[in-house]
Protein backbone atom coordinates (compact mmCIF):
# COMPACT_ATOMS: atom_id res chain seq x y z
CA UNK A 1 0.00 0.00 0.00
CA UNK A 2 1.39 3.42 -0.96
CA UNK A 3 1.53 6.08 1.68
CA UNK A 4 0.06 9.51 1.06
CA UNK A 5 1.60 11.89 -1.44
CA UNK A 6 1.13 15.64 -1.61
CA UNK A 7 0.40 17.10 -5.03
CA UNK A 8 0.22 20.89 -5.09
CA UNK A 9 -2.64 20.78 -7.59
CA UNK A 10 -4.60 17.84 -6.09
CA UNK A 11 -3.79 18.15 -2.42
CA UNK A 12 -3.15 15.03 -0.34
CA UNK A 13 -3.84 11.70 -2.05
CA UNK A 14 -3.34 8.13 -0.93
CA UNK A 15 -3.60 6.74 2.55
CA UNK A 16 -2.06 8.47 5.51
CA UNK A 17 0.20 6.19 7.59
CA UNK A 18 -2.00 6.64 10.62
CA UNK A 19 -4.89 5.08 8.72
CA UNK A 20 -2.89 1.96 7.97
CA UNK A 21 -2.61 0.66 11.48
CA UNK A 22 -4.60 0.41 14.67
CA UNK A 23 -1.99 1.85 16.98
CA UNK A 24 -2.92 4.79 19.14
CA UNK A 25 0.54 5.72 20.40
CA UNK A 26 2.67 6.97 17.50
CA UNK A 27 6.40 6.63 18.16
CA UNK A 28 7.72 9.09 15.62
CA UNK A 29 11.49 9.45 15.79
CA UNK A 30 11.68 7.22 18.85
CA UNK A 31 14.45 4.67 19.34
CA UNK A 32 13.64 1.06 18.44
CA UNK A 33 12.11 -0.86 21.34
CA UNK A 34 14.32 -3.88 20.62
CA UNK A 35 17.96 -3.11 21.34
CA UNK A 36 20.50 -4.55 18.90
CA UNK A 37 17.76 -5.90 16.63
CA UNK A 38 20.16 -5.59 13.70
CA UNK A 39 22.67 -7.87 15.48
CA UNK A 40 25.50 -5.36 15.09
CA UNK A 41 26.91 -5.45 18.64
CA UNK A 42 28.62 -8.56 20.01
CA UNK A 43 30.76 -7.46 22.95
CA UNK A 44 31.18 -10.86 24.60
CA UNK A 45 32.24 -12.83 21.51
CA UNK A 46 31.42 -13.21 17.83
CA UNK A 47 31.26 -16.99 17.99
CA UNK A 48 30.80 -19.47 20.82
CA UNK A 49 30.76 -23.23 20.37
CA UNK A 50 29.60 -26.15 22.51
CA UNK A 51 26.61 -24.28 23.93
CA UNK A 52 24.53 -26.45 26.25
CA UNK A 53 23.67 -23.95 28.97
CA UNK A 54 22.06 -20.54 29.43
CA UNK A 55 24.02 -17.44 28.66
CA UNK A 56 24.58 -14.30 26.65
CA UNK A 57 27.07 -16.09 24.43
CA UNK A 58 27.60 -13.65 21.55
CA UNK A 59 25.21 -10.88 20.53
CA UNK A 60 24.31 -8.28 23.13
CA UNK A 61 20.80 -8.48 24.58
CA UNK A 62 20.14 -11.96 23.13
CA UNK A 63 20.25 -14.85 25.56
CA UNK A 64 20.26 -18.57 24.86
CA UNK A 65 17.89 -20.35 27.24
CA UNK A 66 18.43 -24.09 26.94
CA UNK A 67 17.76 -27.31 28.77
CA UNK A 68 19.22 -30.54 27.37
CA UNK A 69 18.25 -29.97 23.75
CA UNK A 70 21.27 -30.42 21.51
CA UNK A 71 24.62 -28.67 21.40
CA UNK A 72 24.99 -25.44 19.46
CA UNK A 73 27.43 -22.98 18.01
CA UNK A 74 26.13 -19.42 18.10
CA UNK A 75 27.72 -16.72 16.00
CA UNK A 76 27.36 -13.22 14.68
CA UNK A 77 27.08 -14.00 10.99
CA UNK A 78 27.29 -11.93 7.83
CA UNK A 79 24.58 -13.93 6.05
CA UNK A 80 21.74 -11.40 5.80
CA UNK A 81 18.66 -10.70 3.68
CA UNK A 82 19.77 -8.97 0.52
CA UNK A 83 19.12 -5.28 0.09
CA UNK A 84 17.58 -4.64 3.51
CA UNK A 85 20.42 -2.66 5.06
CA UNK A 86 21.49 -5.33 7.53
CA UNK A 87 25.10 -6.48 7.85
CA UNK A 88 24.77 -9.11 10.57
CA UNK A 89 22.53 -11.87 11.81
CA UNK A 90 22.44 -14.24 14.77
CA UNK A 91 23.13 -17.80 13.70
CA UNK A 92 22.38 -20.96 15.65
CA UNK A 93 24.08 -24.07 14.28
CA UNK A 94 23.23 -27.46 15.75
CA UNK A 95 26.46 -29.42 16.32
CA UNK A 96 25.13 -32.33 18.38
CA UNK A 97 21.64 -33.49 17.53
CA UNK A 98 18.82 -34.58 19.81
CA UNK A 99 16.10 -36.06 17.63
CA UNK A 100 14.07 -37.36 20.57
CA UNK A 101 13.78 -34.62 23.19
CA UNK A 102 12.73 -35.54 26.69
CA UNK A 103 9.53 -33.90 27.86
CA UNK A 104 11.15 -30.92 29.58
CA UNK A 105 13.86 -30.20 27.02
CA UNK A 106 13.92 -26.90 25.15
CA UNK A 107 16.08 -24.39 23.37
CA UNK A 108 15.06 -20.72 23.14
CA UNK A 109 16.64 -17.49 21.91
CA UNK A 110 15.21 -14.55 23.81
CA UNK A 111 15.57 -10.85 24.49
CA UNK A 112 14.27 -9.15 27.65
CA UNK A 113 12.77 -5.76 28.44
CA UNK A 114 12.60 -3.48 31.45
CA UNK A 115 9.04 -2.68 32.49
CA UNK A 116 9.68 1.06 32.45
CA UNK A 117 10.33 0.83 28.70
CA UNK A 118 7.02 -0.90 28.03
CA UNK A 119 4.51 1.44 29.64
CA UNK A 120 3.39 2.64 26.19
CA UNK A 121 1.70 -0.73 25.67
CA UNK A 122 -0.69 0.20 28.52
CA UNK A 123 -0.89 -3.46 29.39
CA UNK A 124 -3.31 -4.26 32.15
CA UNK A 125 -5.59 -1.34 31.32
CA UNK A 126 -8.73 -1.01 29.23
CA UNK A 127 -6.65 0.91 26.68
CA UNK A 128 -4.08 -1.85 26.24
CA UNK A 129 -2.29 -1.92 22.87
CA UNK A 130 -1.59 -4.80 20.53
CA UNK A 131 1.97 -5.89 19.78
CA UNK A 132 3.50 -6.37 16.34
CA UNK A 133 6.78 -8.24 16.04
CA UNK A 134 8.63 -8.28 12.72
CA UNK A 135 11.87 -10.04 11.85
CA UNK A 136 13.85 -11.68 9.07
CA UNK A 137 14.48 -15.39 9.53
CA UNK A 138 16.21 -18.14 7.57
CA UNK A 139 16.51 -21.82 8.37
CA UNK A 140 17.29 -25.15 6.85
CA UNK A 141 14.25 -26.43 8.76
CA UNK A 142 10.93 -25.56 7.15
CA UNK A 143 7.60 -25.75 8.89
CA UNK A 144 5.99 -24.28 11.98
CA UNK A 145 8.03 -22.23 14.42
CA UNK A 146 6.81 -20.52 17.58
CA UNK A 147 7.54 -17.06 18.98
CA UNK A 148 6.19 -16.15 22.41
CA UNK A 149 5.70 -13.06 24.55
CA UNK A 150 6.22 -13.84 28.24
CA UNK A 151 4.96 -11.30 30.79
CA UNK A 152 7.34 -11.95 33.68
CA UNK A 153 5.54 -9.61 36.10
CA UNK A 154 2.25 -11.46 35.87
CA UNK A 155 3.27 -14.92 34.59
CA UNK A 156 1.14 -14.51 31.49
CA UNK A 157 2.04 -15.68 28.01
CA UNK A 158 0.88 -15.53 24.42
CA UNK A 159 2.35 -17.44 21.47
CA UNK A 160 2.06 -17.23 17.71
CA UNK A 161 3.21 -19.58 15.00
CA UNK A 162 5.12 -18.49 11.95
CA UNK A 163 5.96 -20.68 8.99
CA UNK A 164 9.33 -21.04 7.31
CA UNK A 165 8.22 -21.90 3.80
CA UNK A 166 11.48 -22.35 1.92
CA UNK A 167 14.64 -23.90 3.28
CA UNK A 168 17.74 -21.74 3.44
CA UNK A 169 15.90 -18.64 2.23
CA UNK A 170 15.50 -15.34 4.06
CA UNK A 171 11.83 -14.62 4.80
CA UNK A 172 10.31 -11.61 6.53
CA UNK A 173 7.69 -12.33 9.16
CA UNK A 174 5.21 -9.90 10.66
CA UNK A 175 3.51 -11.42 13.69
CA UNK A 176 0.61 -9.82 15.58
CA UNK A 177 -0.09 -10.38 19.25
CA UNK A 178 -3.31 -9.25 20.94
CA UNK A 179 -3.58 -6.59 23.60
CA UNK A 180 -3.82 -7.68 27.22
CA UNK A 181 -6.12 -5.80 29.59
CA UNK A 182 -4.92 -7.93 32.50
CA UNK A 183 -1.63 -7.52 34.34
CA UNK A 184 0.36 -4.31 34.09
CA UNK A 185 4.10 -4.21 33.47
CA UNK A 186 6.02 -2.86 36.46
CA UNK A 187 7.21 0.70 35.93
CA UNK A 188 10.77 -0.02 37.00
CA UNK A 189 14.12 -1.44 35.88
CA UNK A 190 13.06 -5.03 36.47
CA UNK A 191 12.50 -7.71 33.88
CA UNK A 192 8.92 -7.47 32.63
CA UNK A 193 8.76 -9.03 29.17
CA UNK A 194 10.68 -11.65 27.21
CA UNK A 195 10.36 -12.24 23.48
CA UNK A 196 11.15 -15.93 23.08
CA UNK A 197 11.94 -17.74 19.84
CA UNK A 198 11.57 -21.47 20.35
CA UNK A 199 14.02 -23.69 18.44
CA UNK A 200 12.68 -26.96 19.79
CA UNK A 201 11.03 -28.51 22.82
CA UNK A 202 9.63 -31.66 24.39
CA UNK A 203 6.03 -32.38 25.25
CA UNK A 204 6.02 -30.38 28.49
CA UNK A 205 5.74 -27.22 26.42
CA UNK A 206 3.96 -28.55 23.34
CA UNK A 207 1.35 -31.12 24.27
CA UNK A 208 -1.63 -28.75 24.56
CA UNK A 209 -3.26 -26.15 22.32
CA UNK A 210 -1.24 -23.15 21.22
CA UNK A 211 -2.18 -20.18 23.42
CA UNK A 212 -2.71 -17.35 20.94
CA UNK A 213 -4.44 -15.00 23.38
CA UNK A 214 -2.96 -13.76 26.63
CA UNK A 215 -3.56 -16.05 29.60
CA UNK A 216 -1.85 -17.32 32.68
CA UNK A 217 1.21 -19.47 32.05
CA UNK A 218 0.23 -22.97 30.93
CA UNK A 219 3.40 -24.71 29.82
CA UNK A 220 1.72 -27.28 27.58
CA UNK A 221 0.27 -24.48 25.43
CA UNK A 222 3.39 -22.43 24.86
CA UNK A 223 5.18 -24.02 21.88
CA UNK A 224 2.67 -26.37 20.26
CA UNK A 225 3.73 -27.34 16.75
CA UNK A 226 7.33 -26.15 17.05
CA UNK A 227 9.62 -28.15 14.75
CA UNK A 228 12.75 -29.58 16.32
CA UNK A 229 15.76 -27.65 15.06
CA UNK A 230 17.95 -29.93 17.16
CA UNK A 231 17.04 -33.09 15.26
CA UNK A 232 20.00 -32.89 12.86
CA UNK A 233 23.45 -31.40 12.79
CA UNK A 234 22.53 -30.12 9.33
CA UNK A 235 20.12 -27.65 10.92
CA UNK A 236 20.72 -23.95 11.40
CA UNK A 237 18.60 -20.88 12.13
CA UNK A 238 19.37 -17.23 11.41
CA UNK A 239 17.55 -14.11 12.55
CA UNK A 240 18.00 -10.36 12.15
CA UNK A 241 16.04 -7.15 11.77
CA UNK A 242 13.92 -7.61 14.88
CA UNK A 243 11.35 -4.87 15.30
CA UNK A 244 8.66 -4.48 17.96
CA UNK A 245 5.87 -1.99 17.34
CA UNK A 246 2.93 -0.72 19.37
CA UNK A 247 -0.31 -1.62 17.60
CA UNK A 248 -1.29 -3.96 14.81
CA UNK A 249 0.54 -3.79 11.49
CA UNK A 250 0.70 -5.87 8.35
CA UNK A 251 3.64 -6.39 6.05
CA UNK A 252 2.23 -3.49 4.01
CA UNK A 253 1.76 -1.03 6.84
CA UNK A 254 4.74 -1.89 9.04
CA UNK A 255 6.98 1.15 9.60
CA UNK A 256 10.51 0.75 8.25
CA UNK A 257 13.18 -0.75 10.51
CA UNK A 258 14.83 2.06 12.47
CA UNK A 259 18.53 1.66 11.79
CA UNK A 260 20.71 3.16 14.52
CA UNK A 261 24.35 4.14 14.32
CA UNK A 262 26.74 1.55 15.78
CA UNK A 263 27.62 4.04 18.52
CA UNK A 264 24.01 4.56 19.56
CA UNK A 265 23.39 0.83 19.49
CA UNK A 266 26.53 0.10 21.53
CA UNK A 267 25.62 2.73 24.11
CA UNK A 268 22.17 1.21 24.59
CA UNK A 269 23.76 -2.25 24.96
CA UNK A 270 26.20 -0.88 27.54
CA UNK A 271 23.34 -0.17 29.91
CA UNK A 272 23.35 -3.97 30.32
CA UNK A 273 26.96 -4.96 29.66
CA UNK A 274 30.19 -3.01 29.43
CA UNK A 275 33.80 -4.05 29.06
CA UNK A 276 37.15 -2.29 29.20
CA UNK A 277 38.45 -4.57 26.45
CA UNK A 278 38.56 -3.13 22.95
CA UNK A 279 35.43 -3.73 20.89
CA UNK A 280 36.17 -6.82 18.84
CA UNK A 281 38.18 -8.42 21.63
CA UNK A 282 36.60 -11.28 23.53
CA UNK A 283 37.06 -10.78 27.28
CA UNK A 284 39.73 -13.15 28.56
CA UNK A 285 42.69 -13.21 30.90
CA UNK A 286 46.05 -12.55 29.35
CA UNK A 287 44.70 -9.98 26.91
CA UNK A 288 46.79 -6.90 26.33
CA UNK A 289 45.69 -3.93 28.43
CA UNK A 290 46.82 -0.29 28.49
CA UNK A 291 48.80 -0.92 31.71
CA UNK A 292 47.79 2.51 32.91
CA UNK A 293 45.32 1.96 35.73
CA UNK A 294 46.74 3.41 38.93
CA UNK A 295 45.88 1.97 42.34
CA UNK A 296 46.73 3.78 45.57
CA UNK A 297 47.61 1.98 48.79
CA UNK A 298 46.75 3.40 52.18
CA UNK A 299 48.08 0.61 54.37
CA UNK A 300 50.75 -1.29 52.45
CA UNK A 301 48.44 -4.28 52.03
CA UNK A 302 45.56 -3.06 49.89
CA UNK A 303 45.37 -0.64 46.96
CA UNK A 304 42.25 0.83 45.41
CA UNK A 305 41.06 2.50 42.22
CA UNK A 306 37.72 3.79 40.94
CA UNK A 307 36.33 3.51 37.40
CA UNK A 308 33.38 5.46 36.00
CA UNK A 309 31.22 3.46 33.60
CA UNK A 310 30.73 4.65 30.02
CA UNK A 311 26.97 4.35 30.44
CA UNK A 312 24.70 4.28 33.46
CA UNK A 313 23.85 0.70 34.22
CA UNK A 314 20.36 -0.76 34.58
CA UNK A 315 21.31 -1.89 38.09
CA UNK A 316 24.44 -2.51 40.13
CA UNK A 317 26.47 -4.83 37.87
CA UNK A 318 28.38 -8.02 38.43
CA UNK A 319 32.05 -7.12 38.03
CA UNK A 320 34.73 -9.47 36.73
CA UNK A 321 38.42 -8.47 36.75
CA UNK A 322 40.75 -10.13 34.23
CA UNK A 323 44.52 -10.05 34.59
CA UNK A 324 46.35 -8.59 31.60
CA UNK A 325 49.13 -10.05 29.50
CA UNK A 326 52.18 -8.95 31.49
CA UNK A 327 52.19 -11.79 33.99
CA UNK A 328 51.13 -15.15 32.66
CA UNK A 329 50.64 -17.05 35.86
CA UNK A 330 48.02 -16.75 38.51
CA UNK A 331 44.27 -17.02 38.51
CA UNK A 332 42.66 -15.78 35.31
CA UNK A 333 39.84 -13.79 36.89
CA UNK A 334 39.64 -12.01 40.20
CA UNK A 335 43.26 -10.92 39.80
CA UNK A 336 45.33 -8.17 38.23
CA UNK A 337 49.00 -7.69 37.49
CA UNK A 338 50.73 -4.96 39.51
CA UNK A 339 54.19 -3.61 38.87
CA UNK A 340 56.69 -3.18 41.69
CA UNK A 341 60.34 -4.08 42.25
CA UNK A 342 60.84 -3.84 38.51
CA UNK A 343 58.47 -6.67 37.57
CA UNK A 344 54.82 -7.49 36.99
CA UNK A 345 53.22 -9.60 39.69
CA UNK A 346 49.80 -11.22 39.80
CA UNK A 347 47.62 -10.62 42.87
CA UNK A 348 44.00 -10.76 43.96
CA UNK A 349 41.88 -7.90 42.65
CA UNK A 350 38.16 -7.76 43.40
CA UNK A 351 35.37 -5.23 43.43
CA UNK A 352 34.62 -3.75 46.83
CA UNK A 353 31.78 -1.61 45.48
CA UNK A 354 29.69 -1.30 42.33
CA UNK A 355 26.65 0.83 41.60
CA UNK A 356 24.95 1.92 38.40
CA UNK A 357 27.59 4.58 37.70
CA UNK A 358 30.96 3.32 38.91
CA UNK A 359 33.01 0.51 40.32
CA UNK A 360 35.74 0.46 42.93
CA UNK A 361 38.43 -2.22 42.77
CA UNK A 362 40.78 -3.38 45.52
CA UNK A 363 44.06 -5.22 44.95
CA UNK A 364 45.76 -7.10 47.77
CA UNK A 365 49.40 -7.95 48.48
CA UNK A 366 51.82 -7.27 51.31
CA UNK A 367 54.22 -6.01 48.65
CA UNK A 368 52.34 -2.73 48.41
CA UNK A 369 53.81 0.19 50.35
CA UNK A 370 51.81 2.64 52.43
CA UNK A 371 50.82 5.74 50.43
CA UNK A 372 52.32 4.14 47.32
CA UNK A 373 50.82 4.21 43.82
CA UNK A 374 50.88 1.06 41.69
CA UNK A 375 50.23 0.68 37.98
CA UNK A 376 47.98 -2.27 37.14
CA UNK A 377 47.62 -4.45 34.05
CA UNK A 378 43.98 -5.56 33.94
CA UNK A 379 40.61 -5.38 32.25
CA UNK A 380 37.07 -5.70 33.55
CA UNK A 381 33.52 -6.44 32.54
CA UNK A 382 30.38 -5.08 34.20
CA UNK A 383 27.19 -7.10 33.66
CA UNK A 384 23.77 -5.68 34.54
CA UNK A 385 21.72 -7.84 32.18
CA UNK A 386 18.15 -8.71 32.93
CA UNK B 1 25.79 -22.15 37.58
CA UNK B 2 27.24 -21.13 40.93
CA UNK B 3 29.98 -23.23 42.52
CA UNK B 4 30.91 -21.09 45.53
CA UNK B 5 29.98 -17.79 47.19
CA UNK B 6 32.11 -15.98 49.74
CA UNK B 7 31.71 -12.78 51.74
CA UNK B 8 34.24 -9.97 51.28
CA UNK B 9 35.57 -7.75 54.06
CA UNK B 10 37.38 -4.47 53.51
CA UNK B 11 38.79 -2.31 56.28
CA UNK B 12 37.05 -4.47 58.84
CA UNK B 13 33.58 -4.09 57.33
CA UNK B 14 31.59 -6.62 55.37
CA UNK B 15 31.28 -5.51 51.76
CA UNK B 16 28.06 -5.12 49.82
CA UNK B 17 29.72 -7.35 47.21
CA UNK B 18 30.01 -11.14 47.24
CA UNK B 19 32.79 -13.10 45.56
CA UNK B 20 31.25 -15.78 43.36
CA UNK B 21 32.92 -18.65 41.53
CA UNK B 22 30.85 -19.93 38.64
CA UNK B 23 31.02 -23.47 37.30
CA UNK B 24 33.04 -22.28 34.30
CA UNK B 25 35.78 -21.14 36.70
CA UNK B 26 35.14 -17.41 36.35
CA UNK B 27 35.41 -15.44 39.60
CA UNK B 28 33.22 -12.36 39.78
CA UNK B 29 31.97 -9.88 42.35
CA UNK B 30 28.20 -9.65 42.66
CA UNK B 31 26.45 -6.75 44.41
CA UNK B 32 23.76 -7.49 46.98
CA UNK B 33 21.21 -5.84 44.71
CA UNK B 34 18.02 -7.76 44.12
CA UNK B 35 17.82 -6.24 40.63
CA UNK B 36 21.07 -8.01 39.72
CA UNK B 37 20.34 -11.34 38.01
CA UNK B 38 23.39 -13.02 39.54
CA UNK B 39 22.34 -11.96 43.04
CA UNK B 40 18.89 -13.36 42.29
CA UNK B 41 20.64 -16.61 41.38
CA UNK B 42 22.62 -16.50 44.66
CA UNK B 43 19.42 -16.06 46.66
CA UNK B 44 17.96 -19.11 44.92
CA UNK B 45 21.23 -21.01 45.46
CA UNK B 46 21.00 -20.28 49.19
CA UNK B 47 17.29 -21.18 49.24
CA UNK B 48 18.30 -24.52 47.71
CA UNK B 49 20.36 -25.24 50.82
CA UNK B 50 23.80 -23.87 49.94
CA UNK B 51 25.85 -21.69 52.26
CA UNK B 52 27.76 -18.47 51.70
CA UNK B 53 31.29 -18.83 53.08
CA UNK B 54 32.76 -16.33 55.50
CA UNK B 55 35.50 -14.03 54.28
CA UNK B 56 39.14 -15.16 54.38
Amino acid sequence: MAFATIDLTKGITGVLPSANATYSTPRLNAQPLIINGDMAVAQRATSTSSITSDGFHTLDRFQTHISSLGTWTQSQDTDVPSGQGFANSLKMDCTTADASPSAGDFCIIRTKFEGQDLQLFKKGTSNAEKFTLAFWVKSSKTGTHIVELFDIDNSRTVSQAYTISSADTWEKKVVNFPADTTGAFGDDNGRSLDIQFWLGTGTTYSSGTLQTTWAGQTNANRAVGQVNLADSTSNNWYITGLQLEVGEYTSSTLPPFQHESYEDNLQRCQRYYEKSFEQGTTPAAGTSAPDGRVFGSWDGASARTQIDFATTKRASPTVTVYRGSNAGSGTATGTANFIYSGAWNNHTCVSNHADDSQVSLTGSTSNFTTNGAFVADMNFTADAEL
Amino acid sequence: MISQVQKLVFMGEESKMLKVTFSNGIESCVPKDEANKDYQEILQWVADGNTIQEAD
